[in-house]
């Protein structure tokens, strides 16, 4: 498929006029392992998930679950042994490098645990660099709304070590957002984050499902920001092992001590 | 992406400095080898052209134009009248020059006679004093020489024309002294055509004629052709004054292309050095960079997007960098000239020229060598997998594999060269030896990767001992081998050239002393010619040269010429140098020849008898090779010989002390030229010798080693940069041994011992090399004058390694002061 055509069919995906699929991501039979024979480690066992559109989920389990592996292979970042993962119509493992870097840019937004920044810009050239490194200029309305929303407007000019832990993770939402991203993926966003101030972000990304439809993908292992979530899918050994829907901290918790048995 | 890179270099504009310097360094000495060059013609233009300032064509004769002829036309007065007669000419005159000896009340000088006429431009000369020459026995001449001979307008001296006929010729004017390097070895004096043309004799022709024409210089050449081609002197070319300045300035300037070139090969050996310096500067600053560009890519930055921001960088650097060094250059250069025309009035004519080429190239150069330095490191980035930013941060830690195309084609390199090398050292084939270096170095340096990190590993655990920090150190110096390579190489190639010069300069220095001990018997030797000194006079000088401080012996000799009947048609005069044998015994450095009673030292030619009749006696003959000014012979000897003769003239020969320096030399020889009233340049022997092949072997190894000085300075800027960077990049990691316990004083303690073993290491190694170049080098330039004598100038090795490493240590002070500086609670936190 040419360039063009390609971008245009992805903008077709996301514009508002067409019907959507039921999920935002998608993924079927995924593996992955890591190592050679003694070393081997079977991170992603045959994994079949997806992933409702405009819902907040959030993926636990205890550590080698291979939770962070299936958010890496989700977003691109990592590649699968096997399976396809679905995003916007496309199977991200058909394509290559560069259209693999084009549907991150476009479809993905990312949020971190930390280092989400690049430290010599501003903060608000943080939160456009996607867009300017795809050539491309944003939609005013769109930047005011997602920065009022994000009370980001006084600091728009700082650059990241002038900010403090919250306000760096609140620009790294706005980043993540102002594209309309297909999704929306968050690798610990609070880990770093005192309390307080992550029950501030979490909220920020609950109500940016709600008010503005993301879909937002969490992988964490605090039962405190699971509860922020719509549903919580739980990992252990490379495989999906439950769900909870409408989790609280109590329930999250329980499953997650049942677990680790 | 353009404000990602621009902003990069905005923060992190300190971590940029030291390749900015190194760059505009490389860059300012290309510029400057470019300047000196076209100053070079320009104050060559200047000089030479002096003669035709005024003019609008010039008549010569050009042989290229006529292969066929026999002779070259001449262009004679007659030919001046004729050009003169053309309607288009308003002035001619002829240039040509006729020697002659001049004399004052006490001195006789040569000089160079022009023909000058008022009416027709005063032969090109400008006058300053008096009036131009209107009779045959009037004179102009120029002012410095006419300072010099002292004389003045209105002074009357005389002259010796060619064939040697004295008049006398009254001075009546002073010109402006020429510029000219080929005519302002003499005095230069302005006669009327007359009495060129009398003094020239019939003979009498002009290297050219200089021409003002009245009509366009076109009809006026056309005309002046048409006149040549009617007396049928098809050799002769008619060019404008500017064309002829700048035939002759190409003629003159065959020899200082040459220079041009050296200068390039060193500017390209900084350049190289800077390239390393860039290499690593890059790679340093991307490696600390590896999240955020790995963040980028995650972000939506494709992989051409990451490579094309670094090389921006690079592009910008570059820029800023290479400006900077074209006007470092230009300045420095317009500086030197400054300074020359307010100390040496004479040099005026020496002008800066900067020609558009000049700026333009090392430009570009100092521009395109960043942006492919930076190429590598910048392949690297962008090769960078996305999920690199979520890992630990790792980057201190890198492994480099060496190339193996890189390690096979250096090995390749290396042993064809070292091959070549060889034979041509043993065949004494300069050439050959030439392109092994040209070969092998490079394949060494391609191979650094293999024994560079193992070095300073090695020596890293010698020196460690029980120390921690210092065990430290040795690893974290070969922590990342790849930049420990490229660093070391950068300084190995400048200690590796500056030892070669060294040690090729030494063994040159002492061949040469062994090839002139061999033919001079004595250090020094002082012989009376004119008469003015008898025996006992020189017996007495002796005595008090004997006291000087630095000689050790004196003793006199005479030397009579005797005839001596060879059996050849007519007697052989032969030179007998009679001297007392014990005192003469002390000071020459060849016993073989003192001679004994009743024996003759032969050293004029192989004398193939074994007994000389001279005189009444007949002597046994002893033949030596050693340059004197006779063949010596014992004085009881020479007395009983009977000869008495007006032809001869004493001597003294003296031996100085062997440690003596060659500048103290100079001041003995002006020391003994004062006692002795003998002209300082009539007293020679092999320390005379000695000194003066030092002095000239010593002033171009100092010009050479300054050159390549500024590759070792960027070298030594690069250690100080890859240090800084890397103390950048540990900082949590010396924050947590600062916080286990590590002194402030370790810590800086422990990046010295980094620095100096890195520096040492490199110095070590390009010693080494520089020794091997050296001697093989010297072998295959000098082997073929005569015996070899190999010589290590280990002091200034010692010193080479020594500033080295003194300047690895300053080169840690800024980056230890840094590290020591952060408490460690902040280093830990820093991400």
């Amino acid at each position: 498929m040419p360039l063009w055509l390609d971008v245009l069919y992805s903008f077709d995906m996301t514009s508002e006029t067409l019907p959507k699929n039921e999920y935002a991501v998608a993924a079927r039979g995924l593996t992955k392992t890591y190592g050679h024979d003694s070393t081997r480690v079977e991170a992603l066992r045959s994994v079949d998930v997806a992933f409702q559109r405009s819902k907040f989920t959030a993926i636990m389990g205890p550590s080698g679950s291979g939770k962070s592996t299936l958010m890496h292979c989700l977003a691109g970042l990592d590649s699968a042994d096997s399976g396809e993962i679905i995003i916007g119509g496309k199977n991200l493992l058909s394509l290559n490098d560069d259209q693999l870097t084009e549907m991150r840019r476009e479809q993905i937004g990312f949020v971190f645990q930390s280092f989400n920044l690049v430290p010599t810009i501003t903060a608000q050239e943080n939160i456009l660099l996607p867009l300017s490194l795809a050539g491309k200029k944003h939609d005013k309305a769109w930047f005011n709304t997602v920065i009022d929303a994000l009370g980001l407007r006084e600091r728009l000019t700082h650059k990241p070590h002038e900010l403090s832990g919250g306000q760096q993770q609140r620009v790294a939402v706005a980043r993540a957002l102002l594209t309309r991203p297909e999704v929306v993926f968050g690798d610990e966003p609070t880990g770093n984050l005192d309390s307080r101030t992550g029950a501030e972000v979490l909220s920020l990304m609950r109500s940016s499902t709600r008010e503005m439809g993301q879909t937002i993908i969490m992988v964490t292992h605090d039962p405190v920001a699971a509860s922020y979530a719509d549903t919580v899918l739980l990992m252990k050994d490379g495989s999906l092992v439950g769900t909870i829907e409408g989790p609280t901290v109590a329930t999250v918790s329980e499953a997650l001590a049942s677990l680790a048995e | 992406m353009l404000h990602v890179a621009l902003s990069n270099i905005k923060t992190y504009a300190r971590r940029y400095i030291a390749v900015v310097l190194a760059v505009a360094i490389g860059t300012a000495f290309l510029a400057a080898t470019l300047a000196v060059n076209s100053s070079t013609q320009a104050t060559l233009k200047n000089s030479l052209g002096e003669a035709y300032k005024d003019a609008d064509l010039v008549a010569y004769a050009d042989a290229d134009l006529d292969p066929d002829a026999e002779e070259m036309s001449t262009l004679s007065p007659d030919t001046v009248a004729d050009i003169r007669a053309l309607s288009g000419v308003s002035k001619a005159y002829g240039l040509g020059y006729v020697y002659g000896q001049m004399h004052t009340a006490d001195n006789g000088y040569t000089v160079q006679i022009q023909s000058v006429d008022p009416k027709q431009g005063l032969g090109g000369l400008e006058l300053v004093e008096g009036r131009a020459p209107l009779s045959d026995n009037e004179m102009m001449i120029d002012e410095a020489h006419a300072e010099t001979m002292g004389v003045s307008v209105g002074d009357v001296v005389a002259l010796d024309d060619e064939q040697g006929k004295a008049q006398n010729v009254k001075i009546v004017g002073l010109q402006r002294s020429s510029a000219n390097p080929r005519t302002s070895a003499y005095a230069l004096a302005g006669m009327s055509e007359k009495a060129w043309s009398h003094i020239a004799g019939e003979q009498a022709s002009f290297d050219s004629i200089v021409i003002n024409g009245d009509a366009s210089l076109d009809a006026v050449t056309d005309e002046l052709l048409d006149y040549f081609a009617t007396k049928k002197m098809k050799d002769i070319a008619v060019v404008t004054a500017d064309q002829k300045v700048i035939d002759d300035v190409a003629q003159m300037t065959g020899g200082s292309d040459q220079l041009t070139m050296i200068l390039l090969i060193f500017a390209l050996i900084a350049l190289v050095v800077t390239g390393l310096v860039v290499v690593n500067t890059f790679s340093v600053v991307i490696a600390q960079r590896t999240r955020e560009l790995a963040l980028l890519r995650i972000l939506g930055a494709k992989r051409k997007q990451i490579r094309s921001s670094v090389l921006l960088e690079a592009l910008v650097i570059g820029v800023l960098a290479s400006v900077v060094g074209v006007v470092l250059a230009v300045a420095l250069l317009a500086g030197l000239i400054a300074i020359l025309h307010a100390t040496v009035p004479a040099m005026s004519y020496a002008a800066l020229a900067v020609t558009p080429f000049g700026l333009i190239v090392p430009i570009i150069v100092g521009i395109l060598m960043t942006v492919i330095a930076a190429s590598l490191p910048a392949r690297r980035a962008m090769k960078l997998a996305p999920l690199a930013a979520l890992r630990p941060f790792d980057a201190a830690s890198m492994k480099n594999r060496a190339g193996i195309v890189r390690i096979i084609f250096g090995a390749l390199l290396t042993a064809l060269g070292a091959a070549l090398l060889i034979y041509g050292a043993l065949k004494g084939d300069l050439l050959i030896a030439f392109l092994g270096g040209l070969l092998s170095f490079p394949g060494i340096l391609m191979l650094a990767s293999l024994f560079v990190p193992r070095s300073v590993a090695g020596i890293g655990k010698l020196v460690a001992g029980n120390s921690t920090a210092r065990r430290l150190a040795a690893l974290n110096a070969v922590r990342n081998p790849g930049r420990t390579t490229s660093t070391a190489t950068a300084l190995l190639i400048g200690v590796t050239l500056v030892t070669m010069i060294m040690v090729g300069g030494q063994t040159a220095k002492a061949s040469m002393n062994n090839a002139i001990a061999g033919e001079y018997p004595v250090d020094m030797n002082v012989s009376f010619y004119e008469g003015n000194v008898n025996d006992a006079k020189a017996k007495e000088l002796a005595q008090k040269i004997n006291a000087v401080e630095g000689v050790t012996a004196t003793s006199t000799f005479v030397v009579t010429d005797v005839p001596v009947d060879l059996g050849e048609e007519e007697p052989i005069n032969i030179g007998l140098l009679s001297v007392d044998p014990e005192s003469f015994s002390k000071t020459v450095l060849d016993q073989k020849i003192v001679p004994q009673p009743g024996e003759l030292v032969f050293s004029q030619w192989d004398y193939e008898k074994p007994t000389i009749k001279i005189g009444n006696k007949t002597l046994k003959v002893k033949n030596s090779g050693a340059l004197l000014a006779g063949n010596p012979i014992a004085e009881e000897t020479f007395k009983s010989l009977g000869i008495k003769s007006d032809n001869e003239y004493p001597g003294i020969t003296i031996k100085v002390d062997d440690g003596i320096s060659g500048s103290k030399i100079n001041e003995l020889v002006t020391e003994i030229s004062d006692i002795t009233g003998v002209d300082s340049s009539m007293i020679d022997g092999g320390v005379v010798m000695k000194s003066m092949f030092s002095q000239i072997i010593d002033v171009l190894l100092t010009i050479v080693s300054a050159l390549l000085a500024v590759a070792v300075l960027i070298a030594l800027i690069g250690v100080a940069n890859t240090l800084s960077l890397s103390v950048l990049e540990r900082t949590r990691e010396n924050s947590l041994l600062r916080a286990l316990g590590l002194k402030k004083k370790q810590l800086r303690s422990m990046l010295a011992t980094e620095a100096v073993l890195i520096g040492g290491v490199a110095a070590l190694l390009g010693m080494i090399l520089g020794v091997a170049y050296g001697l093989l080098g010297a072998r295959a330039a000098l082997s073929a004058m005569g015996p070899m004598t190999y010589s290590i100038p280990w002091w200034q090795l010692v010193a080479v390694l020594a500033i080295s490493i003194i300047a690895a240590l300053l080169a840690s002070i800024t980056p230890g002061r840094r590290a020591s500086k952060l408490s460690p609670v902040e280093g830990l936190a820093t991400e």
